[in-house]
């Protein structure tokens, strides 16, 4: 499924969870995504888990990508795979990336955290945008939408 | 109602209290006189003014780290930790991330899901869900003073409940802790919110209880240029002054470049005194604060403890007050109580070396200095101008017509024009200039500065320098050459 913009991007739908104001990177990875080719529904800092899912609606989004820096990531995104399921874009990518708990845990351990939780993707801090990015391109690629 | 730069109305301020503490149950607990009088019986070395009083007038450069879990008695343990094992001068409690948006039933959430799981799952401490007492033993267990440090737009409730809670000073303004850290709330109602912290302050001053408030410096923490985080401090200072507040400490967050930062924190002093004395605020006592690198670290540890060295190192030459330390575990996230007792040992060793040591004026020094203060100056007057003489207006109208615009802040209330990138010697200069009402010549010098470091680097001054800059000093280099 192609994007439901006119110029067939795909789209991406980028935006920090919760109650997490950090803004700089979500600025840099919307530039990042745009350079490489991608339409960005950036709905920037303090996102809940229902804006997400709408905004991914709205826009025929193929991807969710979720920011989390202040360490409240574990609360803020269970449950998140479950509201696209119910909002009938189940199969839709998401990512998470950014210090995601409390603490300095076990990076594997947070990692399975977040698979278990229905996320594709989880990325630790520090992760430069063009890696994400080019697991995006690999992911759409095997869905035969890139 | 439009908001303007006058004191509170007593019986308003009063009614509005009221209203304020009915907002969660334990606004019940706060009784003002009853506050008063336990002020009165905190013993000198925890209340903050003393303390950082004398080592202004020493010279003498405190530690401060950033601290707070979700549950008392282990918030307890960490700040003793952090003043034995750590050596802290000063200790701070950071406030949790629901609690600074006013989501106190996800706080009491966060603080019962910590219980069961058996660590913080709060990224700080919950002062309002814990009440008055609590706050109260918080104090008590430790020798020095505590400062409250958050980041909410709105912290009517969280000051009466903390201040009543034998803190001693209260972080945060109308602008500080609007545009860096809220995505919608006016810029008009968190002026007015703060006016009522201030007032609240104001207050107890006028009770006999010394309190010292603290605007947040550091703003956005990447590549903020020294000119706006200075203007933000100096009109949070008039307006905390214009409601009763007597002792401020105004803060910045370091650079990198050492010449800037040293000249940064010697400006902003200059200017603070300056404007607090022609508003008529000349009894009103200014402190400086300088945070050691708010942008991104580096993730290996030995790394990391240069980087705080570095900001140790500024902190000290610039003779700041306080010193706001970093830990190793700083690119990961929240630090364990070990990382964070090892930043302020880092910290502390560098600041007991360079107490008494000076840096030469230089020419550079010099002129830095003079550049800043011209810069602020310019931001400064037309805010007045574009305020027909009222700060709060004032303020108001530069917002949106971006005569003041903070770098990669979140709010929407924010222009969002003005671009920040690194010369050839790393400091922070303008690459784009938005609205911000500088003079031709205060432009010329920024575009030749950074015209310098392009044609060194070879390739155009744009956004990708902006984004290398950002990832530079994580990445181990200050300025972000290109790849």
């Amino acid at each position: 499924m192609a994007g439901k913009n006119d110029d067939n991007k795909p789209t991406v739908v980028l935006g920090v969870i919760g109650a997490d104001v950090h803004a700089v990177g979500n600025q840099i990875l919307e530039h990042a995504l745009r350079e490489a080719g991608f339409d960005v529904a950036n709905i920037g800092v303090m996102v809940s888990q229902k804006e997400f899912v709408s905004a991914a609606i709205e826009t025929g989004a193929e991807a969710i990508w979720v920011s989390s820096l202040y360490g409240h990531g574990e609360m803020d995104c269970r449950g998140l795979r479950e509201k696209c399921i119910e909002a009938g874009i189940g199969d839709i990518l998401i990512y998470v990336g950014g210090n995601l708990v409390v603490g300095k845990q076990d990076w594997e351990k947070v990692r399975k955290l977040f698979l278990d939780m229905g996320f594709d993707r989880v990325y630790p801090p520090g992760t430069l945008p063009e890696e994400a990015i080019a697991d995006l391109e690999e992911d759409l690629k095997s869905r035969g939408v890139l | 109602m439009t908001i303007k730069d006058k004191r509170l109305d007593e019986e308003l301020f009063l009614k509005e209290r009221e209203e304020v503490l009915k907002a969660w149950p334990t606004g019940k607990e706060v009784d003002f006189d009853e506050a008063v009088a336990y002020h009165k019986s905190i013993p000198e070395e925890r209340i903050m003014v003393n303390t950082l009083m004398k080592a202004d007038q020493v010279g003498k450069t405190l530690i401060q780290p950033r601290a707070g879990v979700a549950l008392p008695e282990e918030h307890i343990g960490l700040l003793q930790y952090l003043r034995e094992e750590g050596e802290a001068d000063l200790l701070p409690t950071t406030i949790d991330s629901y609690t600074r948006q006013n989501q106190y039933r996800e706080a009491e959430n966060g603080i019962k899901e910590s219980r069961e799981m058996g660590r913080s799952m709060l990224n700080g401490f919950p002062a309002v869900n814990h009440g008055v007492k609590v706050c109260r033993q918080v104090n008590e267990a430790v020798n020095v003073p505590v400062q409250v440090r958050h980041g909410t737009p709105d912290a009517r409730l969280l000051a009466e409940i903390t201040l009543a809670g034998g803190f001693t000073d209260f972080e945060g303004g109308g602008i500080s802790y609007n545009i860096p850290y809220a995505k919608s709330v006016a810029i008009e109602d968190t002026i007015r919110y703060w006016q009522y912290v201030d007032r609240l302050v104001g207050y107890y001053q006028e009770h006999g209880v010394n309190i010292n408030r603290e605007p947040f410096g550091p703003l956005t923490g990447t590549l903020v240029p020294p000119s706006i985080s200075h203007s933000v401090a100096i009109i949070e200072a008039l307006l905390a002054a214009r409601q009763g507040v007597k002792y401020l400490s105004l803060g910045y967050g370091q650079n990198g470049n050492l010449i800037q930062d040293v000249a940064a924190i010697q400006s902003l002093r200059e200017l603070a005194r300056d404007y607090l004395d022609k508003f008529g605020y000349d009894d009103v006592m200014v402190t400086t604060v300088f945070h050691q690198w708010m942008g991104g670290f580096p993730q290996d540890e030995s790394k990391a403890y240069a980087v705080i060295s570095w900001g140790a190192a500024a902190a000290s030459l610039s003779r700041a007050t306080k010193v706001i330390v970093k830990t190793p575990h700083e690119a990961m996230g929240i630090p364990t109580k070990e990382a964070n007792a090892a930043g302020l040992k880092t910290t502390k060793q560098i600041v007991n070396m360079l107490q008494d040591q000076g840096l030469e004026q230089t020419h550079n020094m010099d002129e830095e200095k003079e550049m800043i203060i011209r810069e602020t100056e310019q931001i400064l007057n037309r805010v007045l101008e574009l305020g027909d003489g009222d700060l709060v207006q004032g303020t108001v109208r530069a917002f949106s017509a971006g005569v003041m615009d903070i770098p990669f802040a979140p709010s929407k209330h924010n222009a969002g024009q003005v671009l920040p990138a690194r010369d050839n010697q790393g400091a922070v200069r303008y690459l784009n200039f938005g609205n911000l009402p500088f003079s031709h010549d205060v432009k010329e010098y920024h575009r030749e500065k950074l015209s310098e470091r392009g044609q060194v680097e070879d390739r155009e001054v744009d956004f990708q320098m902006v984004i290398d800059d950002i990832y530079a000093i994580g990445k181990g280099m200050l300025v972000g050459r290109p790849r």
